[in-house]
């Protein structure tokens, strides 16, 4: 058995799972990964969820979610240990070595801090990479082409002046 | 004693609301909780298994130093767009499009691709990432969830304002009244080429190789 997925045979598969889950036969649901989120920072930092608005507003989706969020976990923890062989614990990635810098403590501040903002992000936007990517351009919705857009220039702008493009 | 009361009732709340939240799926027509699972079971799988959640997959498509992300994705995309776009015309599943908020795009478009190549990852990648003993993302996880709670917190009074009033859920077909179906075609088709003829890049990690007998590396082929 192949230890490792070619990126079109993982692109076929993406596109079987959303139609199974669009599907009315399936759950009749779109596929999206960032409102599970702000919906566990409601159990974790206990907020009442009749009295916040937006707590109110992804009750649905965020348990939706929630319930796949765990199924991930478990797909992609069993997936690692007996297919592509790569559990192992690590705090900085071997690119982040190569082009930015070998310090755990800077890794972990900005991981902390693009968790932060990118949190924000989704929920402002209303999606992420699931939601508005896979889920909403295969609806050819304008939402997600305008997030489309913007996303792909900033990561790329980003990874230019973030990066020192060559490795050390 | 008191102290133990307090502790007790705290993790009483937390499994209380996570069995809230198993219930709130049975109540919606979404699905059993087992086919919302097993979707994620999936999801986790073939992320993990085609190594997408990768920092060096994510990160280094924002130095375009590899491009199996935009590959992957707009294959998925544009095979999902046709099959989609006839399954709904038969009746087989609905839309769930999400509504235009211009500045909530944009704004959170920005802080999204910015917080993507600084962590390489995205909240659907993130968790698979911490299955599999990414500790770094864990933190950045934690920031996320840091990130909800401001979010939840300051909702009507600032971020509400800011994502501004919705332009409607439009899609693309809408502006071609007529000939829908063949503007469905042209937009999958164009994806899957894309995909087919961006050039194929790829950022290897020795640190996630080095399992492998090296006649299965795919950087040794």
């Amino acid at each position: 058995m192949a230890n490792r997925l070619p990126w079109w045979m993982g692109g076929i598969l993406m596109s079987g799972l959303l139609l199974l889950t669009f599907s009315i036969y399936g759950a009749d649901h779109s596929l999206g990964a960032s409102t599970y989120v702000p919906y566990f920072a409601g159990i974790i930092f206990d907020l009442d969820p009749e009295k916040y608005t937006y707590l109110k507003e992804i009750k649905n989706s965020g348990s939706w979610e929630g319930v796949m969020l765990f199924g991930a976990l478990f797909g992609g923890f069993i997936t690692s240990v007996f297919i592509t062989k790569t559990f192992r614990f690590s705090f900085v990635p071997t690119a982040w070595k190569t082009y930015k810098n070998n310090s755990v403590v800077s890794r972990l501040l900005w991981s902390f801090f693009a968790g932060f903002i990118m949190i924000i992000g989704a929920r402002l936007a209303g999606g992420c990479t699931s939601g508005h990517f896979l889920s909403g351009m295969s609806q050819l919705a304008i939402s997600a082409l305008i997030f489309g857009g913007v996303v792909m220039i900033t990561l790329v702008v980003t990874g230019h002046f973030f990066y020192n493009k060559k490795a050390k | 004693m008191a102290d133990v009361i307090f502790v007790t009732e705290e993790s009483n709340t937390l499994v209380d609301r996570v069995f809230q939240m198993v219930e709130n799926v049975i109540g919606q027509e979404h699905g059993s909780v087992a086919l919302v699972f097993l979707i994620g079971v999936i999801f986790g799988g073939i992320i993990q298994y085609s190594r997408v959640d990768k920092f060096e997959k994510i990160a280094g498509f924002s130095m375009l130093k590899d491009t199996i992300i935009p590959k992957m994705l707009f294959l998925a995309i544009g095979l999902t767009s046709i099959g989609l776009y006839f399954m709904i015309e038969a009746g087989g599943a609905h839309y769930h499009v999400k509504p235009i908020i211009l500045q909530g795009l944009i704004i959170g478009g920005i802080l999204f691709g910015i917080s993507m190549a600084i962590l390489g990852k995205c909240p659907g990648t993130g968790p698979i990432s911490i299955a599999e003993g990414r500790m770094d993302v864990l933190i950045g996880a934690i920031g996320g969830l840091f990130g909800g709670l401001v979010f939840t917190l300051y909702y009507d009074d600032f971020f509400k304002p800011l994502m501004g009033e919705s332009l409607g859920k439009t899609i693309l077909p809408d502006f071609f009244v007529g000939n829908e179906e063949l503007t469905v075609l042209i937009f999958g088709v164009a994806l899957v080429l894309i995909a087919i003829l961006i050039p194929k890049v790829e950022l290897f990690d020795e640190a996630d190789l080095s399992q492998l007998p090296d006649e299965k590396r795919p950087d040794r082929k």
